[in-house]
């Protein structure tokens, strides 16, 4: 099996297009960075009246919580923790970060995370789709191992490859954050509103936590793509179509969470597992557990599909 | 006599509810090189594929060595190497590379061989240029290297002369001859060209319609106890021939008869003896295209 991953490795790394594509992912980082830097107002003590300040900033959310109507909860929700996390910090005197770390980079930096989600698609979309393509698939299939061993070689290298494109961001968004703007003054923690509480959480931890979370939809996503292209033998058709929801998948459940509740049982509510620890759920009722399952739902039908067909198939072409 | 190194039983193939290759059974021994001959369409590359697992087998099983395709697998494949039509290799790596990733896929496969197999085929100066740098004929070549590596009892080629010139086909067909007199390996060649499977194959099935026609040693199909001969003779001195005893069948610039070998020199000494002047006398070999042609033609009105 090793062997086996090792020649997917070498095929997606002999070939020019894949270190175009983790050169475009460091790009982007570098981009983020500068636009940062030069926007950065230079602003970095702490407002010696933030308390002032977060007091205000409290009573307009109230005020403008009791004039929603009953409709908005989703908003409702959001306004309730920006209020739980500013009394946090008048009960337990930490002034709000606005300062610009390394630290703050990383976590902006996750909104890359479909970036690089992006590049991992295309090649989960290309990994079986391509050998058929070139036609290879015939040399590689009358081998004496057993398809789905082959199938299995193919989605753990997918899944390694978007490990390294997850790592080469990490890497180069921490290299370049505290390259660019320090590490901060220490003050490395981070509060977070879950099931109606503030927990404090350590930066590092929470960072890490964020991009293993943030990278759950990447690898369902991936995994769909994967199936497309084992299935149907099209790396345009998976590309395209994993993409497209990649991109409009979380914002289309959105909209139809506002309306119906059955939204619930959509792939794209529930692969930002954030929403537990750190947010408000989709919709009302939502639990972890419930989104673990319809994850693992989704997961194994996908993994299915893909084998499936894969170890059946008639190899004509 | 050996245990038969490939064996199909009652193999059947059903697509979408069309039987595309219809109860065939016929056995290969170890050394032989078989030929597996039919119209486009016949099923030949069908029949192919299911030997080497590409394709389900609907009904029937096959076995390799003993092994069942459908539940050995493994077992199976492990002593067939293959090339399937043209060999599609990856072009964005180089020959060596090529051979790398197959040499991965099976246990115990040393550098050594690959470099032997490489000087096998010839391929020693080009092995580390990209594939796409190569010739038709070089990436055949290579994709025979590839078939070898893993030294099985089953050479299978489906089409393997397909799109090579004369000087291409030639060199397959000595790699075949010495691995089969080197290596003891069987050898199960599909084409439609008929001069070609004359030349390389001991035996040689016909199918038509998924069925198999015919099954017969080459020899058996060429060579039958009495030939035709043909004589190029002065005619105009040929009065003579009234007065002979067998029958004959004029053709242009001579005439052609029916006799067995021993024959032919007593032939010669009687027009000798008669002054009739002889240019040319030659064999006129059934060729393998007139029995096919012959087999497939019945089949078809079996079929009608």
């Amino acid at each position: 099996m090793l062997n086996l991953i090792v020649n997917e490795w070498i095929k997606i790394f002999k070939r020019p297009g894949t270190y175009v594509m983790m050169g475009l992912l460091v790009l982007a980082v570098i981009a983020t960075g500068t636009l940062n830097k030069i926007y950065d107002n230079g602003d970095q003590t702490v407002n010696p009246q933030w308390e002032q300040q977060v007091q205000q900033q409290i009573t307009q959310d109230q005020k403008q919580l009791s004039e929603l109507p009953p409709t908005a909860a989703t908003y409702k929700k959001n306004l309730q923790r920006q209020i739980a996390i500013n009394q946090y910090r008048l009960d337990h005197q930490i002034p709000p970060d606005n300062e610009a770390t390394g630290w703050t980079f990383i976590n902006d930096s996750t909104s890359l995370i479909s970036f690089a989600g992006l590049f991992t698609i295309i090649v989960a979309a290309g990994i079986v789709a391509s050998e058929f393509g070139w036609g290879t698939v015939k040399l590689l299939l009358i081998r004496p191992i057993k398809r789905y061993k082959i199938l299995l070689s193919k989605y753990l290298t997918v899944l390694l490859f978007g490990l390294l494109m997850l790592l080469i961001l990490f890497g180069s968004a921490a290299i370049l954050g505290f390259a660019l703007f320090g590490a901060g003054d220490g003050s490395t923690t981070h509060l977070a509103y879950s099931n109606g509480t503030v927990v404090e959480q350590s930066m590092l931890l929470y960072l890490i936590k964020t991009y293993f979370l943030s990278s759950i939809d990447v690898v369902m996503i991936t995994t769909m793509a994967f199936m497309i292209s084992a299935v149907f033998r099209n790396s345009s058709l998976a590309v395209g179509l994993s993409i497209f929801l990649l991109l409009m998948g979380g914002q289309v459940t959105t909209l139809i969470a506002t309306r119906y509740e059955w939204a619930k049982y959509s792939l794209f509510a529930n692969t930002n597992l954030t929403q537990y620890t750190d947010g408000v759920p989709l919709v009302e009722g939502m639990t972890v557990g419930f989104s673990v399952i319809m994850l693992l739902i989704y997961f194994f039908v996908f993994l299915l599909l893909a084998f499936g067909v894969f170890t059946k198939r008639d190899v004509a072409a | 006599m050996s245990s038969p190194v490939v064996e199909l039983k009652h193999v059947t193939k059903v697509i979408k509810g069309k039987t595309i290759i219809d109860d065939l059974s016929f056995t290969i021994e170890e050394g032989e090189v078989f030929g597996f001959l039919g119209p486009n369409g016949a099923g030949k590359t069908t029949t192919i594929r299911m030997i080497v697992g590409l394709m389900g087998i609907t009904s029937g099983e096959i076995l390799i060595c003993g092994h069942n395709v459908k539940t050995e697998f493994e077992d199976a494949l492990q002593h067939i190497g293959g090339i399937v039509e043209n060999p599609e290799l990856y072009k964005f790596l180089t020959g060596y590379q090529n051979l790398m990733q197959y040499a991965r896929m099976v246990k115990g496969i040393s550098k050594q061989k690959i470099d032997e197999v490489v000087e096998f085929v010839g391929l020693k100066e080009r092995i580390h240029d990209k594939v796409k740098t190569y010739s038709l004929g070089m990436r055949q070549r290579l994709g025979l290297a590839q078939s070898l590596l893993h030294d099985p009892k089953v050479m299978i080629l489906d089409e393997p002369t397909n799109g090579l010139d004369p000087a291409g086909i030639k060199e397959i067909r000595d790699h075949l001859k010495k691995l089969t007199k080197e290596k003891g390996m069987s050898v199960i060649v599909s084409s439609h060209l008929l001069s070609e499977m004359e030349m390389m194959c001991d035996r040689i099935a016909i199918i038509q319609q998924g069925k198999l026609i015919d099954i017969q040693q080459v020899h058996d199909y060429v060579k039958e106890s009495k030939q035709k001969y043909f004589f190029e003779l002065d005619w105009e001195q040929a009065e003579v021939l009234q007065s002979l005893t067998i029958s004959y069948e004029r053709v242009e610039n001579g005439i052609e008869i029916d006799l067995e070998k021993g024959e032919v020199p007593d032939m010669i000494q009687f027009f000798v003896e008669k002054g009739i002047r002889i240019f040319e006398v030659k064999p006129m070999a059934k060729s393998l295209e007139d029995r096919f042609f012959e087999v497939t033609a019945q089949g078809e009105k079996v079929h009608a």
